[in-house]
């Protein structure tokens, strides 16, 4: 196939690792599906130290299951780029490891307080989630499937981050307080997380055209603005004055850019920010640190296969 | 002696238990639970078991599914409205599923 064909084609769950598929297309879905997974797992690491610091047993056991969930959809969809045939997963988690692969701009922020959470289990697991669904209708095949499970167990996390955002706004004084605070913090990021607008987006044009991608960062951030700031006020939390985001009355916003810090967005974008770097080291130990598990798998997986290659992903 | 019955409708499919039958050997066993197990129902293939062969253990030993409550991982646990239209589908799939759960 070339790539006229590939646009002429491109449908929901159109390609499988069956089809032809031009460079093009592979080095695309490559890098958007590894992006997704390397989120997915700086995400967990990012609130792994909460599971010690949840303050009861059920808040405890919850955030344990998510975190592990999150992991699980990292390694899903590492499987799903994988299938494409330009990277292995070994290849994707030393990318990761050495600070090349690339994450959402929200996990390379330090979190360092309990009021923080919500943050990212209600309004950016919430914003995941919305780009999620619609990527069930993504071109390749083996990327929508991955979505299915997902979404699935996604709601139980933006659901139990809701549950801690209510308690927290009808705790004590104080809570309330430190949360409105972290939500000022975290806001602007979490309008960053779509990305700049539509006519600044570099990839945009390219993925929808071959259906990986199915809405622009503009149609994306008006869904989760409708449905996340009334939950946000329904709880008592201030929206901050700045960005300036302009309700046009027909479900659509604006969102002033000139507000929002894009060298440090971009600076992010690029690994090269301090606490995010911190955070890859942090995960880059922690990959070090297991690597006899690794071997020991390996070596064992040789001796009874006869040396063959692992099976490529189901 | 006592052999168990396990029938299989089609290829591929699991082998459930269907009843017993009273054989001296394997060979008569198998001859009755033909005639006793396979001739009414669509069958594609039988197992027989000695009874004694079978272990057993059952809720008076074990906590079958653990002893943890595990609710905290379903969003339907979380009574607040959806937040978005794909919230509340995915809690769907979840009701769905624990309603299911065991079924297959």
């Amino acid at each position: 196939m070339d790539i006229e064909q590939v646009k002429e084609r491109a449908g929901p769950r159109e390609f499988s690792p069956k089809d032809d598929l031009p460079e093009e297309y592979r080095k695309a879905a490559t890098r958007m599906i590894q992006f997704h997974a390397n989120s997915e797992i700086m995400g967990a690491y990012l609130e792994k130290p909460f599971i010690r610091q949840a303050p009861s047993l059920d808040r405890k056991l919850a955030f344990s299951a998510k975190v592990q969930d999150e992991i699980g959809h990292g390694q899903l969809l590492y499987r799903a780029a994988e299938s494409l045939g330009v990277k292995t997963r070994d290849e994707m988690l030393d990318e990761l490891a050495e600070g090349k692969g690339k994450f959402l701009n929200c996990f390379h922020y330090p979190m360092d307080s309990w009021v923080e959470t919500p943050m990212i289990a209600f309004f950016v697991d919430g914003a995941a989630m919305r780009r999620q669904a619609t990527l069930k209708q993504s071109s390749w095949e083996p990327y929508a499937h991955a979505m299915d499970k997902v979404c699935f167990e996604e709601g139980f996390h933006v659901k139990h981050g809701e549950a801690i955002l209510y308690e927290l706004m009808t705790g004590s004084k104080k809570e309330q307080e430190l949360t409105q605070e972290a939500f000022e913090e975290w806001w602007p990021r979490i309008i960053q997380f779509f990305g700049p607008t539509d006519d600044k987006s570099t990839h945009h044009d390219f993925s929808a055209d071959v259906g990986l991608k199915t809405m622009t960062n503009d149609e994306l951030r008006n869904a989760f603005l409708n449905a996340y700031v009334p939950k946000a006020e329904k709880y008592g939390l201030e929206i901050p004055d700045e960005p300036r985001i302009r309700d046009n009355g027909d479900s659509t916003y604006e969102v002033v850019e000139d507000d929002l810090d894009w060298d440090e967005f971009f600076t992010i974008a690029k690994n090269d920010y301090d606490p995010g770097k911190g955070q890859i080291d942090g995960r880059k130990q922690a990959q070090d640190a297991v690597e006899w598990v690794r071997e020991t798998l390996d070596s064992h997986e040789q001796r009874f296969a006869g040396g063959t290659q692992p099976q490529a992903a189901d | 002696m006592i052999w168990e019955v396990f029938r299989q409708e089609q290829a591929g499919e699991y082998h459930t238990h269907c009843g017993n039958v009273h054989a001296p050997d394997r060979e008569m066993a198998l001859m009755f639970a033909e005639i006793q197990h396979g001739r009414r129902k669509p069958t594609n293939s039988l197992w027989v078991v000695p009874q004694k062969e079978i272990g057993e253990v059952d809720t008076e030993e074990a906590n079958f599914g653990g002893t943890t409550d595990k609710s905290y991982r379903w969003a339907q646990s979380y009574s607040f409205e959806a937040a978005a239209e794909e919230v509340a589908d995915s809690e769907s799939e979840q009701v769905q599923a624990e309603r299911q759960r065991g079924d297959d």
